[in-house]
């Protein structure tokens, strides 16, 4: 049955007459939205502008309340047809959908963006006028526009940027990833809902990055806007940089790998744990779990190789089980393509290993390519994605950052299982590493609101602070 | 047309020359066996399933026994070669997969692979490669044009090659593809424009074409072509008539930001070279056979065109989920049964996507590459070229280089 197109657009002040339309296909579904017209650039930043006064007068501590209630509002409007939708659009099943909404509630609530506003500033006030701090004045404020280029395919990321933008009063216009237009698209239309000081500054408008028509729209927008946030992989980054003045601020969040560090003995359950965190976003995400150093042991290496091995068997299991529980969408050729040469290179690998020498790399495939377990050196990582988790044992700490020392910089988070994080200074040399964000396996898929994403401040990073000092002569009279 | 197999035609094992020496046997039959397709037979009887079979099931059983890897990989003898698993390209960056010293290593550009990881082909025997590619360029470059009384001596042609020399770039298999081309006798002359460091000599272009008497045979990937169209800066370079272009690479329907139709249409425009001289190339650097989409003056518009690979070569494509057959007509990842690979590895699982048809051609339809899938994760090819900074090369299309 051929699905209703996507609206793929939320202007302020209700749909413009826009005159010129284009269609992208989006795996099988199609997603409408206006065409590259520069002369609306102005007008439409014009008008997130003026939305960003209005959004100006909200103080701080309502804001929050004002953003959860539209953000508890808006899943809870989620009907099962409009859940259906969104998990079509990001290529995942409707259950994955449910489970990523029900994580991300958790950050997406009143309380949990007042802890966020409290951990970066101590004193919110400053997001509403000048405080007295330390002995000067001083005031934040986001730009009056602020465009975010959302990433690809994983559902919530661009109403979380948006979220953010929001609560340092800054206009925001979305342009969310392919897989991530329904979802919030919806949001928009919620937030313009629920408040007349928000609705001038809350804008959507897919549209497809680097298209052919397209770059010339992009210049001019971000020519147009104060700051751009960009979400994405290499290309992305690289299209939006070249294509943003130096006038305008730019906000990188380029792609990232999750490691999992495991000692089995001490972590029953990790194998569970690391398929879960694995399994969700469908391993999109910059959090997702693609690489486990798996703590097995010293001595000989046939007991490592068997450690290592039972490990592998428990978590494909789990892998095993998931899919029938929450089956993988169905991933695309290339997705496919990449995990038959992922398995093929391992099974090579093994083949060219004589049968009784250790260690050999090993393979656990579920059918189709809907998940595969690969136990194999660190140094042959590399991430593939649709459920595909390498193990590499490793023998201690110190092996265990050896191992993540080509991944470092582009490291993001690290979670542990059966590790203490106090345990001798390993935490620290994480972070030397280049770690992130170092947590128990668990909570792996779902940051807290207050996460340093990218080791940045989520919302410092979008503000502009202004001081006020007082003349020598009033601070300190001279003699 | 593979089937059926014509009773009266001999199975060329009958008739191919048996040289003995250090080599193996079978690289000797095999290299006779290429060289033979020169329309009269031999090759041509590859044609058949029975005998294209026989041959594939003895090239597969000789890499089992010679190379102890593929042989523990391919566990079981089969008895007909569509059974035999195709070893995926990305296992060229692990290991050496060679039945014998290399006489020479090409390695990929390291494009997706990234740098360090980037896959080499050892090839015991550079014979192959040159009979594998030897009568195909022939028949679809080195064709005259225009054929009259003096058809002999309109078989000329002036070689500008923008590809590296083969001095300059040994690991290249494209660059050794195009040197045994420059020593063919039609090749009167020969300019090699283009130089890995400092990009396309534009200068050497323009005297080569200025000096030229003959038609000239233009040899560029499509990325040095579109440098070398750029550089013009709108002044046209007409090449002599009867000039061709062979390009290869970026052969999904897109050469960079430019449609394939498009970029045709520029070389007409500014080269002189219509359409119908234009051919593509699809080669890889794991496979020594290449495949061609027109012969130099016949050419259709590029979207009516059809790959075909020479009778050594079997193409199948299959299904991305399973890797089951697909029949004609329907897209999926496109394996090759490559007997001019039989010192290597002879049935390779590449990430192409396209369709066969059903006389054997293919059609492509890009690169499987997985970017509308894209999230905030790490794609593969972002994490190896991060972590793998360093040297390029190859038979694909190279980094684009800036014009001189």
């Amino acid at each position: 049955m051929e699905r209703k197109p996507l609206h793929g657009w939320h202007w302020p002040d209700g749909d413009p007459a826009i005159a010129l339309h284009a269609t992208t296909a989006a795996g099988g579904l199609t997603i409408r939205h206006p065409g590259p017209d520069l002369h609306r650039i102005p007008g439409l930043v014009a008008r997130l502008r003026k939305g960003a006064r209005a959004l100006g007068e909200i103080e701080t501590r309502e804001l929050t309340t004002l953003l959860g209630e539209i953000c508890r509002r808006f899943l809870r409007r989620l009907d099962g047809g409009a859940v259906e939708r969104a998990a079509a659009n990001a290529g995942i099943s409707p259950a994955m959908m449910r489970e990523i909404l029900e994580g991300m509630s958790a950050t997406w609530n009143g309380p949990a963006l007042r802890r966020l506003v409290e951990a970066e500033f101590p004193e919110t006030a400053v997001l509403d006028r000048f405080v007295q701090v330390d002995g000067r004045m001083v005031r934040a404020a986001g730009p009056g526009c602020t465009v975010i280029v959302g990433a690809g395919t994983v559902p919530g990321v661009t109403i979380t940027s948006m979220i953010r933008a929001l609560l340092v009063r800054s206009a925001v216009l979305s342009k969310p990833g392919i897989g991530d237009v329904a979802l919030t698209v919806r949001f928009a239309r919620a937030a313009a809902a629920a408040s007349d000081r928000l609705r001038g500054a809350v804008a959507v408008q897919y549209w497809p990055g680097g298209g052919k028509g397209w770059g010339e729209w992009e210049g001019t927008l971000f020519q147009a806007a104060d700051q751009v946030v960009v979400h994405g992989g290499d290309a992305t980054i690289e299209a939006v940089r070249a294509r943003t003045p130096a006038s305008t601020r730019l906000v990188e969040h380029s792609g990232r790998v999750g490691v999992a560090v495991i000692d089995p003995a001490r972590a029953p359950r990790a194998a569970a744990e690391v398929a879960r965190a694995a399994t969700l976003f469908e391993q999109r995400g910059c959090v997702s779990t693609q690489l486990v150093l798996l703590l097995a042991g010293t001595g000989t290496p046939r007991p490592s190789q068997a450690i290592a091995s039972a490990w592998c068997e428990e978590l494909a299991r789990r892998l095993a089980e998931l899919e029938s529980s929450g089956p993988a969408s169905a991933p695309d050729p290339g997705h496919l393509s990449r995990i038959h040469q992922m398995r093929g290179a391992a099974r090579l690998r093994r083949a060219a290993i004589a049968p009784k020498a250790h260690p050999r790399p090993q393979l656990w495939c579920g059918p189709d390519g809907r998940w595969t377990v690969i136990l194999d050196r660190s140094e042959r990582f590399e991430p593939c994605g649709g459920r595909t988790i390498w193990v590499a044992p490793v023998r201690d700490h110190a092996a265990c950052l050896e191992a993540l020392k080509p991944v470092g910089p582009m490291l993001q988070t690290v979670g542990l299982a059966g590790l203490d994080p106090e345990e001798t200074g390993f935490t620290e040399a994480l972070a030397e590493v280049g770690a992130t964000r170092i947590v128990p396996i668990a909570s792996v898929p779902f940051p807290e609101s207050d996460w340093l994403q990218d080791g940045s401040r989520p919302l410092g990073e979008l503000v502009r602070w202004c001081e006020v000092r007082r003349p020598p002569e009033a601070a300190e009279p001279s003699r | 047309m593979r089937t059926p197999c014509p009773q009266a035609r001999a199975d060329p094992e009958t008739r191919v020359a048996v040289s003995t020496g250090s080599r193996p046997q079978i690289l000797d039959r095999i290299g006779a066996l290429l060289r033979m397709d020169d329309g009269t037979g031999g090759g041509e009887a590859l044609r058949c399933d029975r005998v294209f079979n026989r041959w594939a099931l003895r090239v597969h059983a000789f890499q089992r026994a010679t190379n102890p890897a593929l042989g523990r990989f391919w566990s079981a003898e089969s008895s007909d070669w569509r059974r035999i698993p195709p070893l995926p390209v990305r296992a060229f960056r692990d290991m050496p997969l060679a039945s014998g010293p290399a006489e020479a290593v090409f390695r990929t550009s390291g494009t997706t692979g990234g740098r360090t990881r980037r896959g080499e082909h050892h090839l015991p025997s550079l014979d192959l490669y040159r009979a594998a590619a030897r009568d195909n360029y022939r028949r679809h470059l080195l064709v005259p044009t225009d054929p009259g009384p003096n058809r002999a001596s309109r078989n000329r042609h002036t070689l500008i090659a923008l590809v590296a020399r083969p001095r300059a770039a040994p690991d290249s298999s494209l660059s050794a593809m195009v040197g045994f081309i420059a020593e063919e006798p039609e090749i009167a002359a020969r300019h090699w424009a283009f130089d890995r460091e400092r990009g396309i000599d534009l200068q050497a272009v323009r005297r080569a074409a200025a000096q030229s008497r003959d038609p000239v045979l233009l040899i560029a990937t499509a990325f040095a072509l579109v440098q070398l169209l750029d550089a013009l800066e709108g002044l046209p370079l007409i090449l002599p008539a009867g000039s061709r272009i062979m390009e290869t690479g970026g052969f999904k329907g897109r050469v960079a930001e430019v449609d394939r139709t498009e970029l045709y249409r520029r070389v007409d425009s500014f080269l002189g070279v219509p359409c119908s001289h234009i051919v593509n190339e699809y080669g890889m650097t794991e496979m020594l056979s290449q495949a061609y989409d027109a012969v130099a003056g016949e050419g259709l518009p590029p979207d009516r065109r059809l790959h075909r690979f020479p009778p050594w070569v079997r193409t199948r494509a299959l299904d991305s989920a399973g890797l089951s057959l697909l029949p004609p007509g329907e897209p999926g990842l496109l394996a090759h049964f490559d007997l001019a690979n039989a010192a290597s590895v002879c049935h390779i699982l590449t990430e192409d996507l396209g369709f066969t048809t059903a006389d054997g051609c293919v059609r492509l339809l890009g690169r499987a590459s997985g970017a509308d899938l894209r999230g905030c994760s790490l794609t593969a090819e972002s994490f190896l070229r991060r972590v793998a900074p360093s040297r390029a090369s190859s038979h694909s299309p190279p980094p684009p280089p800036n014009p001189s």
